[in-house]
């Protein structure tokens, strides 16, 4: 049994034994920001939802579905992230195009279910990594609070873009 | 159709020959010098490129993926059409061939829309390994691609012309094993498709493709341009577990690679060892799996009520001993123990005197006569065990008229899984094929269950199935059974051969065989006494 040696070298002098100064010291960084925040107006905190902090380029946020630049899906529900999903949170049905949606599609194969259960998913972004399609992107943006479960599992039409211009579906 | 089996014999057939030595790259091989130059370096783990050559088709060179260089030889030869001779000095991997072949490689990509993706053959495709392995990453094409929209020419088969690299093998495949004349290569160049042109011989020229191998079909195919319909789109192929077991479908117990995905059977596949297994299976058993997870008997019933199995059981026992004349319908589906159970009941149940009549087969169909082949990998038999209960002499009827009247007159009839999908009926699309086969697809169209109706003979019948379904409401007593793909067991297959099953599904708990049945009877042993 070995016993460590610790020499305390700094002893207390008398008046410091009642930390008035090292309290008094804590206390002005308190008021220092408190007046900054309560009169000069710097406040530290944000107003959220109401006010936003730009993200990272990179940020892994809510997931979307891109469309290329007919305007069509990109995804053609090949699987792969929902195979490459460790949190198994994507449920895909693939089904054949029907004549009355080909336009949506550049591909014969489309997926008629496409959800993302945002309670399971762990915002690695392999998804994004595995598409061969370019089709989904974490590029959402912070997930919003729901008030039930249900409301947290992300379907298609709340994940693709909307219709119109050219999306080009890279990362910045 | 003997003549087609004996075609499929002959080619079978293992020629032997000399033994030749050859090097390839330097390293000397000593093969068989009859054999395919393909195959032969296969056996030594020398793997030659390959689409168009298939071991159980005529060879035709189409693909050129299989090119060698052949020292003395001023062309590249194509390894499938090279016979083999002694002292020949072949260069397969050489900088020079491996430049040859990604220019095949390049040609054969140049109207194919690499569409992995979409393509359901992704994952098993070879085209996908060997462009992994031997093409560029880019392409120099930059004219359009052709185009023609995907297709349905078989009732279960589909064409993406765009994905076909023109191999022949499926044309090969019909002429040569299934001997129908029904595929064609039409067009030229640019613009060749294959298409389905009705074979002449046919009388009613059918629209699409109807034979039984379809699925066999969209195997051999080497891309992914034919598909299955039963199966487009409903998965990939990496997400199955792989089982190698037999096929329930009928008594030539094929062996199979079943691949699995949530404890239900997707399909099955040719096995792993095809040279010894053999290469093609057929559709009536491949596409008939889907039954064995649905719609499931697991509790015992009475006149469509639940009891408990004790109860069930001992009213069983009851049942055998105060009837004086039985008939014992089925057994085909059962494995070997099973059987033996059941004929150790029905030895037990004559001991005592009583009349029992015992067959397996249930339809008009399964008294054939003559000819037992539907095909030539189908067996009329379409019972897994159908041989075995032959030798079991399970044949005490002569045809179905026979079998119908002893159900009128028998005071307990036992079925043993013969009302059960997927062996007397399927549910669902069927997708099997086969000239002259009527497969019922719910209980009611079977012959059994309309026998049972007129008779009014289901007040004394004892089901043993595996389906909760009409039958199993109507009869008096409905036993639950494991299925053939729950349990592994010894089945014996139509040349005699024993052949060993894997469990493939997993049975919900407490869910017996029918052997098990049979040995769990509470009071069996005084049936044999009284
Ligand atoms: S980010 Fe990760 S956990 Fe979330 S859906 Fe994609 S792969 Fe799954
Ligand atoms: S989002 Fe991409 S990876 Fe996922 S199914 Fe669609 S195409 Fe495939
Ligand atoms: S459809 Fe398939 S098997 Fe037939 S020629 Fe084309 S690639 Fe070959
Ligand atoms: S021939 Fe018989 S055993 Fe073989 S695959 Fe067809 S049904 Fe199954
Ligand atoms: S395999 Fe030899 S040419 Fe196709």
């Amino acid at each position: 049994m070995a016993t460590i040696q610790v020499n305390k070298k700094y002893a207390f002098r008398w008046y410091e034994k009642f930390y008035f100064m090292s309290i008094t010291a804590g206390l002005w960084v308190t008021l220092k920001h408190f007046i900054k925040s309560a009169f000069l107006r710097r406040m530290v905190t944000v107003q959220y939802p109401e006010q936003k902090k730009p993200l990272s380029s990179r940020f892994r946020g809510l997931h979307r579905l891109k469309r290329n630049e007919k305007g069509q899906e990109r995804c053609t529900a090949c699987y792969c992230c929902q195979w490459v999903c460790p949190a198994d949170a994507i449920h895909i049905v693939a089904a054949e195009v029907p004549p009355e949606r080909q336009y949506l599609h550049p591909e014969d194969k489309y997926a008629k279910v496409f959800q993302v259960d945002l309670l399971r998913c762990i915002y690695c972004g392999l998804c994004e990594e595995a598409c061969p399609k370019g089709a989904i992107y974490l590029d959402g943006g912070l997930p919003l609070p729901a008030d039930s479960r249900d409301a947290l599992i992300l379907n298609k039409e709340q994940m693709l873009e909307p219709t119109g211009g050219p999306i080009i579906g890279e990362r910045l | 159709m003997d003549s087609l089996d004996k075609q499929l014999s002959n080619r079978i057939a293992v020629k032997i020959g000399a033994m030749a030595k050859i090097w390839v790259d330097g390293v000397e091989y000593e093969v068989d010098e009859k054999k395919n130059l393909i195959d032969a370096l296969k056996e030594k783990g020398v793997e030659i490129p390959h689409f168009c050559y298939h071991p159980k088709l005529s060879v035709v060179g189409m693909c050129r993926i299989c090119l060698i260089e052949i020292e003395g030889v001023p062309k590249f030869q194509a390894a499938c059409n090279t016979p083999i001779k002694d002292g020949m000095k072949i260069n397969a991997f050489g900088e020079k061939i491996v430049k040859a072949r990604e220019g095949v490689m390049e040609f054969l990509l140049i109207n194919h829309p690499l569409d992995c993706p979409v393509c359901d053959k992704a994952g098993e495709c070879r085209l996908q390994d060997y462009s992994f392995k031997l093409g560029h990453e880019t392409t120099r094409y930059k004219e359009e691609k052709r185009n023609i929209p995907q297709e349905k020419i078989g009732t279960n088969l589909y064409i993406n012309h765009n994905r076909c690299i023109l191999c022949y093998r499926c044309v090969r495949f019909d002429r040569e094993i299934v001997g129908v004349n029904d595929l064609e290569m039409l067009s030229r160049g640019n613009d060749t498709i294959i298409a389905y042109v009705p074979p002449e011989t046919e009388k009613e020229k059918s629209p699409y493709l109807n034979h039984n191998y379809q699925g066999a079909l969209a195997d051999i195919c080497p891309v992914g341009a034919l598909l299955n319909e039963s199966t487009l789109f409903r998965s990939r192929v990496w997400w199955y577990e792989s089982k190698e077991s037999h096929c329930h479908g009928c008594a030539t117990l094929c062996r199979v690679t079943a691949n699995l995905k949530n404890n239900a059977i997707y399909r099955y596949m040719p096995p792993q060892h095809p040279e010894r297994d053999g290469y093609f299976i057929c559709d009536y058993g491949r596409f008939s799996t889907h039954d064995f997870s649905q719609n499931r008997l697991y509790a015992y019933r009475r006149s469509g009520t639940k009891i408990r199995s004790q109860e069930a059981l001992a009213q069983l026992a009851e049942l055998l001993a105060q009837a004086k004349r039985i008939a014992v319908l089925g057994g085909g589906s059962e494995s070997c123990t099973d059987v033996d159970a059941l004929a150790e009941l029905v030895g037990k149940l004559r001991d005592a005197g009583k009349t029992v009549q015992w067959d397996f087969r249930s339809n008009a169909q399964a008294f054939y006569s003559g000819n037992a082949q539907w095909d030539f990998l189908l067996s009329k038999d379409l019972r897994p065990n159908a041989a075995y209960l032959r030798q079991k002499n399970a044949t005490d009827f002569a045809d179905f008229t026979a079998l119908e009247k002893e159900l009128g007159q028998a005071e307990l009839i036992l079925v043993v899984g013969e009302l059960s999908p997927p062996y007397a009926y399927q549910t669902g699309k069927i997708y099997a094929h086969v000239k002259g086969l009527k497969i019922p697809t719910s209980v009611e169209q079977t012959e059994l269950y309309q026998a049972l109706d007129t008779h009014n003979a289901w007040p004394k019948t004892v089901l043993l199935t595996t389906h909760a379904d009409s039958a199993a409401d109507k009869a008096l007593l409905a036993i639950p059974i494991q299925s053939f793909v729950e349990k592994s067991g010894r089945f014996c297959d139509k040349e005699g051969n024993f052949k060993e099953t894997t469990v493939l599904l997993r049975p919900v708990q407490g869910l017996r065989s029918s052997g098990e049945i049979w040995q769990s009877i509470p009071a069996l042993e005084p049936v044999g006494v009284a």
